[in-house]
């Protein structure tokens, strides 16, 4: 049971907070649903789903107070079923240079390389959210047997490409950054780039599956 | 051309942001006062949105090889064209080879420029805005550097002109944020009833901020979507006003949303200075908004009806 909620953040954006720790599938999928649903009906500036909760940054503030409404409504009348979601194959070279935690990760884990390989490449990952850079998809679930912890101490440059976990999320770094993710692998898969009209491949709610190259460990 | 002889601390390229991509983990950026932005381009009769450079701290030269009107608006950093002081609030009119030069000041932070039909520049995800984090948009994505050229249409001299801006204020309006329920009330009385002093790790991205009663708590959210404006608390009791170029999501708990008339005060503002918070209503919020317009319709309606009689 969630005891849903929308209030508003500042003057023209609106929240819908569904108040609890974590959501289940069909939850989860009802906010997609809800955000493809929003891009096309709503007049806003930005639609942004966090880990509980969808913010909708409007243009005009006295839509305000229609929008609290409306946006529990809509919670209530949509279903997990009207989200389709497109899914990705992404090629991973494990190990090695491409992935310096890995082994170190598997000695830490009482589990072979290959085995942490096997783990982090059977499930098919869900794009919950994106931030932290432009096209940085936060990718749900992580098996709990390769659930750990951020790095103690950030590295300050992770290339692009990187493939990592933290807790029980995934994802690969679009752009090169600072990171206290944990490096498993690389892709060369392009995620995002600002000069095309469409500029992540990744979008709220993707499938995103990982699949792992003979050059890497497998 | 405008050719960069000495960038300074910052000195980039914004309009009034990206909008749209946030859901993708793209910041807004844009100008830290959109009314400076507005005023400088009704002063030069551009565009509304037309990107201007934002010079932060001083200590630059510019060097204008083709004549153009300009205008300088924003915190007064002692600009000079030449020899010649300049008043922030005002367009002026260089001649080939004349330069523009910033000192700096104690009580201001953030001087902008631009001239007249813009400076030339690509669009990326909508906007002209320098995305330094992520390295788009602007001018090759980074603030700019010593030798940088930026190209603009040259054009006939216009009289001087300008106007007295809006002043800048240390004390910030707020509405109250989503979260405070969750916190004790001492917390939400504390943010409101002492001066909190900006820390030097304060850039585009936020303002730290710190006081001798720090709020400090253990309550932790859900990342959820925040905004410039917004006022995260982390745990150590510092609050951090995110600014233009912050994150998309956020994970501290959010205590106050800066009023968007406001907003503007932060460009001004330098580590040390002293700020207060008051809680105002979302009608007041709007008010000074629309304010705001009718001070840029004012400025709009004198610019025009002087420019007529003049020519």
């Amino acid at each position: 049971m969630t005891q849903e909620q929308t209030y508003l953040l500042g003057e023209q954006a609106v929240v819908l907070d569904l108040n609890c720790a974590r959501l289940d599938n069909e939850q989860q999928n009802r906010l997609f649903a809800l955000h493809r649903h929003l891009q096309k009906q709503a007049r806003y500036t930005d639609i942004v789903v966090g880990k509980t909760s969808l913010t909708l940054v409007l243009q005009d503030h006295t839509q305000c107070a229609k929008w609290q409404e409306a946006l529990l409504t809509l919670w209530q009348s949509l279903s997990a079923e009207d989200f389709q979601p497109t899914t990705h194959t992404i090629p991973v070279i494990y190990g090695g240079e491409a992935g310096p935690d890995l082994a170190p990760l598997a000695e830490q884990l009482n589990l072979s390389p290959k085995d942490i390989v096997e783990l982090h490449s059977s499930p098919t990952y869900q794009v919950k959210f994106l931030g932290f850079l432009p096209g940085f998809a936060y990718l749900g679930s992580v098996p709990e047997q390769l659930q750990v912890a951020r790095l103690n101490s950030p590295r300050t440059h992770v290339p692009a490409g990187s493939v990592a976990i933290a807790e029980d999320l995934s994802a690969i770094y679009p752009s090169a950054s600072p990171g206290g993710w944990r490096l498993l692998g690389h892709s060369t898969t392009r995620l995002f780039d600002a000069n095309v009209q469409s500029p992540s491949l990744f979008q709220p709610g993707d499938n995103v599956k990982f699949v792992p190259q003979k050059e890497g460990l497998c | 051309m405008l050719e960069v002889i000495k960038p300074g601390v910052q000195m980039c390229i914004q309009d009034l942001g990206r909008h749209g991509h946030r859901h993708l983990g793209v910041s807004q950026s844009g100008v830290m006062d959109p009314m400076a932005l507005h005023i400088a381009n009704l002063l030069l009769d551009n565009a509304p949105n037309t990107a201007v450079l934002e010079i932060t701290v001083g200590l630059a030269q510019l060097k204008f090889t083709t004549a153009t009107n300009f205008a300088l608006t924003g915190g007064d950093l002692n600009a000079r064209l030449d020899d010649t002081p300049l008043t922030p609030g005002w367009r002026y009119f260089s001649k080939p080879g004349q330069i523009l030069s910033f000192a700096s000041s104690s009580d201001a932070l953030r001087a902008y420029l631009s001239v007249e039909g813009g400076f030339t520049l690509n669009t990326v995800l909508g906007s002209h805005s320098t995305d330094v984090q992520a390295g788009f948009g602007g001018f090759d994505g980074s603030a700019l550097a010593a030798g940088d050229q930026l190209h603009y249409e040259s054009c006939v001299a216009k009289s001087s002109a300008g106007a007295l801006q809006p002043p800048y204020h240390k004390q910030i309006r707020i509405l109250p944020g989503p979260h405070c329920e969750r916190l004790s009330l001492t917390t939400q009385q504390l943010l409101c009833t002492q001066q909190w002093q900006v820390s030097p790790d304060s850039n585009r991205m936020g303002m730290r901020l710190s006081a001798s009663e720090p709020v400090t708590h253990q309550v932790s959210i859900n990342s959820q979507a925040v905004l410039p404006g917004t006022v995260q608390l982390p745990p150590n009791g510092a609050p951090i006003v995110l600014l233009n170029d912050c994150q998309t999501t956020g994970g501290y708990p959010m205590v106050a949303q800066v009023i968007a008339a406001d907003l503007r005060h932060f460009a001004q503002l330098s580590a040390g200075d002293m700020i207060n918070f008051t809680l105002v209503t979302p009608a007041r919020a709007y008010q000074e908004t629309q304010q705001q317009q009718y001070h840029l319709n004012q400025l709009r309606f004198a610019l025009t009806h002087r420019d007529r009689s003049i020519s």
